[in-house]
């Protein structure tokens, strides 16, 4: 027998009813749900995890995420080219972007360039910064969505929106893009000390054989 | 090529499609209903010229609702208040202009019978009369109507003072979600470019609408006010006419003197004082114009060729006319950064 039909019984035999459920709790708890919400209400808390934004304060976090844009790509879709002109800095909120460079020295046998993996960045890792300072940037590599992704980027407009509207907010948002430019840069610096220092082991060893 | 990639390609494609045909729709109904895109446009472009205010009381932390009250009562008290106080004034000027023209057009056959019969007596060469009277009924039929359809204009311009305000409105208060929504419907491939060339047109749109409007206002207040203090007639509609050709640029400042310089001459011969008076004061306003206004304001912000201004004018004239003349210049930006665009796809990037 179906429940219909035994709620119908119960009140022809004149039955108490059972308690019928609360609409009202069920909402609260299914809105209180961690898990329940647009994946945009949860950015700001996105944005706090990731380490160069850790001089924004709460209120400053949800205000910069008003000028995010959430882009969705698919599966091998390409989220920009190499020497396309850039504007824009992502953050990978989901998903995996594959960095690669086509080396124009490395060329196969039928004379194409072949595109070189540099690194695939997961979720809470960014690219394309410098885009947002150079004018006429063009960037340095491709960047590849390896599956379904979701990246927040912020583009040149939106800097200039946030300059003219919320300036502490804008500083601080240059501030960690100088933060992340410059720990790239010391550890280009470090690389290339590096290798000066293999080669000249080198030319020293083929000094000693000559 | 797999069913999930096919699928892929499909969806991509149907994207590209939905979003041109949005742009597609939107012109057609534009250009369909003019009586609702031409107080579109007219609120588009004050959105361009006051959307700066916007952010910059903004920064400053007062409440976005409470400065788009303030913009919009500013806004509306100053079209309002010149409209009700000028309109009857100028009402006035181009009814009594009206019946001042044969004065004009005696004057001027006048004067050509006299320079005729003078270089007929000296070198023997009799001139056409067919060119002056050519000339003094085709621009007695262009003034003419443009004078009697001024009150039209001005009831059509009364008829806008209630729908502008109300679309500038929802575009101060809605301009960001309409651009977000228009953002989020953009196919990936072209997302960042597209995002760009809207920014930079509607900045530079907005820089040279803004420079022009101030420029204009300033020329006609200059010219009216002159005008007013020698107590020529009609220095209103004067005022009006020398403003509005001058959106028109190089050739616009001449256009907008021939009428205060034939008057004047009709008015009160080429001896008075007062002629010379006119011709002094027009071209002390295009003097601080060339040399104050447009170097400050305009130049800076339309980085065009004065050649390309020059032929994107002409070309302008010669398609659409005077509306061709005006909106020659936002054309033309919006041709060079389309071009820039194609232009550094092929070729800055390959190098």
């Amino acid at each position: 027998m179906s429940y219909e039909k035994d709620i119908l019984q119960s009140i022809q035999d004149g039955e108490s009813l059972p308690q019928k459920v609360d609409l009202n709790i069920l909402k609260y708890f299914w809105q209180a749900s961690p898990v329940f919400g647009a994946k945009k209400q949860n950015i700001p808390k996105f944005l706090r995890a990731i380490d160069v934004f850790k001089n924004f304060t709460d209120n400053e976090l949800r205000i910069l995420c008003r000028h995010f844009h959430l882009r969705k790509f698919d599966s091998k879709e390409i989220i920009f080219k190499q020497l396309d002109l850039g504007v824009g800095f992502y953050l990978i909120y989901s998903g995996t972007v594959d960095i690669i460079v086509e080396d124009s020295n490395r060329i196969d046998e039928e004379d194409e360039k072949t595109p070189r993996l540099v690194v695939s960045l997961d979720s809470g890792d960014y690219f394309g910064e410098l885009a947002l300072l150079q004018e006429n940037s063009l960037r340095n590599a491709s960047a590849i969505s390896r599956d379904n992704t979701l990246l927040l980027g912020i583009f040149k407009p939106d800097v200039e929106e946030l300059i003219n509207i919320h300036p502490i907010i804008a500083t601080k948002l240059l501030q960690s893009i100088s933060i992340i430019i410059a720990n790239r840069l010391y550890s280009l610096t470090k690389e290339a000390r590096s290798m000066k220092q293999k080669l000249f082991e080198l030319e020293k060893e083929l000094e000693d054989k000559q | 090529m797999t069913s999930k990639s096919k699928s892929l390609s499909t969806l991509k494609s149907s994207r590209y499609i939905f979003f041109f045909s949005i742009f597609v729709l939107v012109f057609v109904v534009l250009y369909s209903m003019p009586r609702l895109s031409v107080p579109l446009g007219v609120a588009y472009v004050f959105y361009l010229v006051l959307s700066p205010i916007v952010p910059f009381f903004e920064k400053f932390g007062v409440n976005r609702g409470a400065i788009l009250g303030i913009v919009l009562t500013l806004f509306l008290f100053f079209s309002f208040y010149p409209i009700i106080k000028v309109s009857t004034s100028v009402f006035n000027e181009a009814q009594k202009f009206q019946y001042y023209l044969p004065k004009v057009e005696k004057f001027l056959t006048s004067n050509f019978e006299y320079i005729s019969t003078m270089i007929e007596d000296k070198t023997g060469f009799k001139l056409d009369t067919t060119y002056i009277d050519n000339f003094l009924s085709t621009s007695k039929n262009t003034i003419g109507s443009f004078i009697y359809k001024i009150p039209n204009y001005l009831a059509s311009v009364v008829e806008w003072v209630f729908l502008v305000p109300l679309f500038l409105f929802f575009f101060l208060r809605d301009g960001r979600k309409l651009r977000n929504l228009l953002l989020n419907m953009t196919p990936n491939t072209m997302f960042e470019r597209f995002y760009f060339f809207i920014y930079q047109f509607n900045k530079k749109l907005g820089g040279y609408i803004f420079a022009k409007f101030v420029e204009a206002s300033l020329i006609g207040f200059i010219i009216t006010l002159g005008l007013l203090i020698m107590k020529v007639r009609f220095a209103f509609l004067l005022g009006i006419v020398a403003g509005l050709t001058n959106v028109i640029p190089y050739v616009g400042p001449f256009f907008g003197a021939i009428p205060a310089l034939i008057f004047a001459a009709t008015e009160y011969s080429m001896n008075d004082p007062k002629f010379s008076g006119v011709i002094f004061l027009y071209v002390i306003a295009n003097a601080i114009d060339i040399a104050l206004i447009f170097p400050i304001l305009v130049s800076r912000i339309v980085d065009l060729h004065p050649i390309v201004v020059v032929i994107s004018v002409v070309l302008g004239s010669q398609l659409f006319g005077v509306v061709g003349m005006i909106i020659s210049i936002p054309m033309a930006v919006a041709i060079k950064l389309i071009f820039s665009e194609i232009y550094h796809e092929i070729y800055a990037s390959r190098h």
